[in-house]
């Protein structure tokens, strides 16, 4: 069933990504990319980011592609206006679009995942052996799978939802990498947040509500001397 | 005279003389700036310089007045008992008086000298009476004078320290001191004395009538477009210019400024920058034309031949400050009394010279340094004596610089040769002012000439009176005639004074200046009224014209030609004669005099002697050719016209003057105000037993001598007119014949005894040949050289410019052009187009890739 | 799900990142080359949040991916602001007369 659903969602998001490539409408250009973006975040609560995944339909799906639809309605002298790019700028476009793809998918299918994340876990648990020691001998040996994952990755089936988590998180706060777990010192853990970067990311918001108001604004002076 | 009237007296002389002085100067200010701007149709600079000089005239007068109260001179007492007596009583209440202090003390050393042989003439009490010629040397009165001399010495306690103090006799002071290099004191001083006073009222009036005359003579100039006749454009056509009416009155008025300074100067110094400012009027008015050839090189060549004098000058400054370090003439401010000038350290209290030792040894000791002490005690050590041929050099160049300014020979070209000016600059220039400035100062500076020196000037006027004299025998332009005569009446004056006739020198400075002036404004009548027609040759009949000139110029040519009536007619007066007969009457006293002590000297009485008959038959030449017989010319006879009034009353003035200035003779008011300032070493004569034996004359001995004398030179000057008459008037002798039979002495004459051509011969060609030399070597030498440096630098540059262009050039043009080429040739990849960049992008990252997987090694 | 492979949700990723590539390669329209644009960041996201799920990140992709979705959001915004500001001085969206800056 899981991998049903995941080929349906990836199928129907790269069939509309290509939908949007092909099409020469604006406005159907922005229906199929609705599809493919409400398909990409289908993807998102498959991949246990159900915050996220909502999200990327909020935002995206009911902000961003709206406000292309404004756009293309504020701009479009007609309502199924095409602007054509030549064949040749196609073909062109074409080889180049699918010797990426095909650099990008060698890439990514001559990497060994398994192979990596296991040298990368024998790694983790070296340095845990060594903190171990430091500490006394004892506790390390039977708990040694549960300590991995909750210290070094994002367990969803024991944690469940990752809103509170990603909301600490951008708070400064990570549940997620301290709870439960000491030092190298018995003391309590404190990884770092991103509260820093949360508040840029408020400020840029600002700047480009601000900015986008001041471009977009009505030209006043250009209409007087049209009348 | 207590103190206080002294410098009462004094400081009143002074502000009227100052102010004499500088309201021409005030008059040139007004006139050269207010002129430049005002239009050149105005007559206003006129009027500005005749209301400054004739307020300077009044003033000056006013100085006289002062100065004849002061100096108790009875004015009318010439040949009269009467006035005498009525002086006498009055004296005896006024003796205070410095100039009759003085006088007493002459009086009294003409005790001392004298015999008794006058004593006959007792009737005069007082030394005030040895003015009068038949005063001095009474005998029997003597106690009465010492009496006089004592008193004198209890009221102002100094006196006994100089003899010849011009406390007595002279007002000077200091304006302002300008600084002060090391001892040397540069201050303006005023030092006033008969002569200042007299110089005065004779400059300013002068002036004023000529200022009056230059208002016709020079309304040519009244004009916005003045046409030169004597210049031709290249073209043919005459120069036009603009009129310059108020520029000659500005420099006219310059020039009346820097005389009256010289005039009121107060030490040597003083008198060489006013000196030189003189020469640089005299030069921009005999150049007034500068657009002619000739008038700028009359005016380059007068300042020159004045610069060689004035080398002398300079160098008589040098000696006078190194042994004497003050330049002031003498010091008389009661206050500081003993601080002294150079004519009381050269003289002592006697009025000699006190020498030491013999042969080159021979000192003059410096008298009065006391008083130099007290003020600088750095002459503490300076010389108390100075070597006496240093002494004698000192005069020398001081003389040399009269030589020049007062045209003696040798220096005497440059003044025919300034004729080239307007006439009223030839009569300012040659009677009152410039040549006047040489002569005043050899009578200014006569205290420290030693008998050398005056024998030397004694020569140089004789020379120079004949020279000139000859000269003008034969000169036909109206105005070179006058200015040979000048050249000859200068010459006379120097002799004068070179033969102990002090008196008899300025005497006739003053008269001449008057006659001499007349006559030059008579010229320059004729010539404006002749249309700028200056020959003789082209002249004559124009009594019929010009009726008032023809009668002025005829005062003036008997005055200067010293014709008389003789005595007997008018026993008080002395002679019925125009002023001339009296100082050249003076002067031939004062040779024969002179020649009779100095017999080896006997030349320098016949020369005058015989130039007076010359200079009769000159001028009544010139008289009788201007005015009488047939006109030579009668396109010039038809046009000729007399003079407006503003031309013929200064005429008038100046004509009076010229007859009745020196009424009364060496009795009379003028001789007496000159006397008031003699040096008091002449009165006695003196003896000279140095290098050159010399004994001068005194005033009686003179004075025995006159009878003679003025019957010698009235018969040589009635004999020259006579003959003038004979020939020019009465026409009795073929003068074109005598020509003809004397042409090589006249051809001689004509050419001015050579002077010119000896200048150029022994001064003009040496200077060309040594300049040639000259080019020579600089051709032959330091242009070779320089032209071989100059291909040097010519052949490296051509080096470099090589090095330039093939290496340097090329490089940079390289680098250029291929960044140009490169740029151009990517240039089509900047298309603008985003998609494109978008494409060029993903290109890139693929192609990057694509490399790292083939070149990076697993 | 357990038969579901890191590497297919980085292929749709890359699929994604490809067609966004070709849309801003392709489209003279200014809206589809911002439409290209979402699709690259899109692509992006998938990536991030997969390699949170499969690999050690944690949590860390998941912010990563909330932070390029608001600035994507962003972009957007300013970037209509600009094909609105080009419009009203063109009359046009297409990107390709926006060319005055060629060389």
């Amino acid at each position: 069933m899981g991998a049903f659903l995941f080929y349906l969602y990836a199928i129907i998001a790269c069939g509309a990504a290509i939908a949007v490539v092909l099409n020469q409408n604006v406005v159907r250009m922005a229906f199929w990319l609705v599809v493919s973006l409400s398909s990409v975040s289908f993807l998102f609560f498959m991949l246990d980011a159900d915050f996220v995944g909502a999200t990327q339909l909020l935002i995206y799906v009911g902000g961003t592609v709206v406000l292309l639809i404004f756009g293309v309605m504020l701009t479009s002298s007609g309502p199924y206006k095409t602007i054509k790019s030549s064949p040749a700028e196609l073909v062109q476009s074409c080889i180049i679009g699918l010797a990426f793809l095909a650099l990008i998918s060698s890439t990514v299918f001559s990497v060994d995942w398994e192979a990596n994340e296991r040298r990368l876990a024998e790694f983790e648990h070296e340095a845990a052996h060594i903190h171990d020691h430091e500490h006394g001998v004892g506790h390390a040996d039977h708990h040694h799978r549960e300590d991995h994952s909750v210290a070094y990755g994002y367990n969803a089936e024991k944690e469940g939802n990752t809103t509170r988590s990603l909301g600490t998180a951008l708070l400064g706060v990570r549940f997620d990498k301290d709870l439960g777990t000491t030092g190298h010192h018995g003391e309590a853990k404190l990884s770092t947040g991103y509260l820093l970067p949360f508040e840029i990311v408020s400020v840029h918001l600002l700047v480009v509500l601000i900015g986008a108001a001041y471009l977009a604004r009505a030209k006043r002076r250009v209409e007087i001397q049209d009348a | 005279m207590s103190p206080e009237i002294y410098t009462q007296i004094g400081s009143q002389l002074m502000w009227l003389l100052t102010a004499a002085w500088l309201l021409p100067l005030f008059g040139f200010m007004i006139e050269i700036f207010g002129g430049y701007w005002s239009p050149r149709t105005s007559k206003t600079p006129a009027y500005i310089a005749v209301g400054c000089i004739g307020t300077g005239f009044v003033l000056s007068l006013f100085a006289l007045g002062i100065w004849v109260k002061a100096a108790e001179i009875d004015l009318l007492a010439f040949g009269g008992d009467e006035a005498h007596a009525v002086a006498h009583d009055d004296h005896a209440a006024e003796h205070e008086h410095p100039v009759a202090h003085d006088h007493d003390r002459a009086d009294g050393h003409d005790e001392a000298h004298e015999h008794d042989e006058h004593a006959e003439a007792g009737h005069h009490e007082h030394g005030e009476d040895e003015h009068s010629e038949d005063a001095h040397g009474e005998g029997e009165h003597s106690h009465q004078d010492e009496d006089h001399h004592e008193h004198a010495v209890a009221s102002h306690g100094h006196d006994s320290h100089a003899g010849n103090d011009p406390f007595k006799t002279a007002f000077a002071g200091t304006f302002y001191r300008l600084g002060k290099f090391g001892s040397l004191d540069v201050t303006l001083d005023w030092y006033i004395d008969g002569l200042t006073v007299l110089m005065f009222a004779m400059v300013t009036l002068i002036a004023t009538c000529i200022h009056i005359f230059a208002i016709g003579y020079m309304s040519d100039e009244l004009t916005e477009k003045y046409e030169d006749h004597f210049v031709h454009n290249a073209d043919g056509s005459h120069f036009h210019r603009v009129g310059r009416f108020y520029r000659f009155f500005a420099y006219m008025s310059l020039f009346c400024f820097s005389m009256l300074g010289l005039v009121l100067a107060g030490n040597i110094f003083q008198v060489f920058v006013f000196w030189e400012l003189v020469g640089v009027c005299s030069y921009l008015l005999i150049g007034f034309y500068v657009e002619r050839k000739t008038a700028s090189t009359a005016a380059n060549k007068a300042f020159i031949m004045n610069r060689v004098g004035d080398f002398g000058f300079l160098i008589g400054l040098m000696i006078i400050w190194t042994w004497f370090g003050v330049f002031q003439f003498a010091e008389t401010n009661p206050e500081t009394i003993g601080e002294a000038g150079l004519f009381q350290m050269v003289r002592n209290s006697a009025g000699e010279l006190e020498t030491k030792g013999e042969g080159a040894e021979k000192t003059v000791v410096l008298q009065a340094r006391q008083g130099i002490h007290k003020e600088h005690p750095v002459h503490a050590t300076a010389a108390t004596e100075i070597p006496y041929w240093l002494l004698v050099a000192a005069g020398l160049g001081i003389f040399a610089g009269c030589v020049g300014k007062s045209a003696q020979f040798p220096l005497q070209t440059w003044l025919p040769d300034a004729m080239e000016g307007p006439t009223p600059v030839s009569a300012l220039v040659h009677s009152a002012t410039m040549v006047a400035a040489g002569v005043y100062l050899v009578g200014r500076f006569y205290p420290m000439f030693t008998p050398e020196v005056l024998l030397v000037i004694a020569y140089a006027g004789c020379i120079t009176l004949f020279v000139g004299a000859t000269i003008a025998i034969v000169a036909t332009d109206i105005k070179q005639v006058l200015a040979y005569s000048t050249i000859s009446q200068l010459g006379y004056m120097m002799l004068a004074l070179g033969v102990g006739g002090w008196l008899a020198g300025l005497f006739h400075l003053i008269t001449h200046a008057f006659f001499k002036s007349l006559m030059f404004l008579c010229s320059g009548s004729v010539i404006h009224g002749c249309h700028h027609e200056q020959e003789m040759t082209k002249m004559g009949g124009l009594y019929k014209k010009m009726p008032i000139t023809c009668w002025a110029m005829f005062v003036g040519v008997v005055a200067i030609s010293g014709l008389a009536i003789p005595v007997l007619l008018v026993p008080k007066l002395g002679a019925l004669a125009f002023s001339g007969y009296h100082s050249k009457d003076a002067i031939v006293a004062s040779a024969l005099t002179f020649s009779n002590l100095n017999p080896n000297h006997s030349l320098l009485f016949f020369m005058p002697l015989i130039t007076a008959g010359i200079t009769a038959f000159y001028m009544f030449r010139m008289w009788f050719m201007t005015f009488f017989g047939k006109p030579r010319d009668q396109h010039i006879y038809d046009h000729a016209h007399e003079s407006p009034r503003v031309m013929t009353v200064p005429l008038i003035v100046l004509g009076f003057f010229a007859a009745f200035c020196a009424i009364g003779g060496e009795n009379g008011p003028l001789a007496q105000l000159i006397l008031t300032t003699e040096p008091t070493h002449l009165a006695n004569g003196f003896e000279s037993a140095g290098s050159v034996a010399l004994s001068f004359p005194s005033h009686h001995q003179i004075h025995d001598n006159h009878a003679t004398a003025g019957t010698v030179a009235l018969l040589a000057a009635l004999l020259g007119t006579l003959l003038a008459y004979l020939f020019y008037g009465a026409k009795l002798v073929d003068t074109d014949l005598m020509k003809r039979q004397f042409s090589g002495i006249h051809e001689f004459l004509r050419e001015k005894w050579m002077f010119d051509e000896l200048y150029d011969w022994m001064w003009v060609r040496p200077v060309h040949v040594v300049s040639s030399w000259a080019v020579a070597f600089d051709k032959q030498v330091l242009d070779r050289f320089l032209h071989f440096l100059s291909y040097l630098v010519v052949s490296i540059s051509s080096w470099d410019r090589k090095f330039d262009e093939a290496v340097v050039d090329r490089i940079v043009n390289a680098v250029g052009e291929t960044t140009f080429s490169i740029g151009r040739s990517l240039r089509v990849v900047q298309t603008g187009r985003i998609r494109q960049y978008v494409t060029f992008i993903a290109l890139s990252v693929v192609s990057l890739f694509v490399l790292l997987f083939v070149f990076l090694p697993r | 799900m357990d038969g579901i492979s890191l590497n297919l949700f980085l292929g749709v990723g890359a699929l994604l990142f490809v067609c966004g590539v070709l849309c801003m390669t392709t489209k003279r329209n200014a809206i589809g080359v911002l439409m290209g644009v979402e699709l690259v960041l899109n692509g992006a996201n998938i990536n991030l949040v997969a390699f949170s799920k499969y690999g050690t990140l944690g949590l860390d992709g998941q912010i990563m991916s909330l932070f390029v979705i608001v600035l994507a959001a962003a972009e957007a915004a300013v970037a209509l602001a600009i094909v609105l500001s080009f419009y009203n001085n063109h009359r046009t969206v297409d990107v390709d007369q926006a060319s005055e800056l060629n060389g």
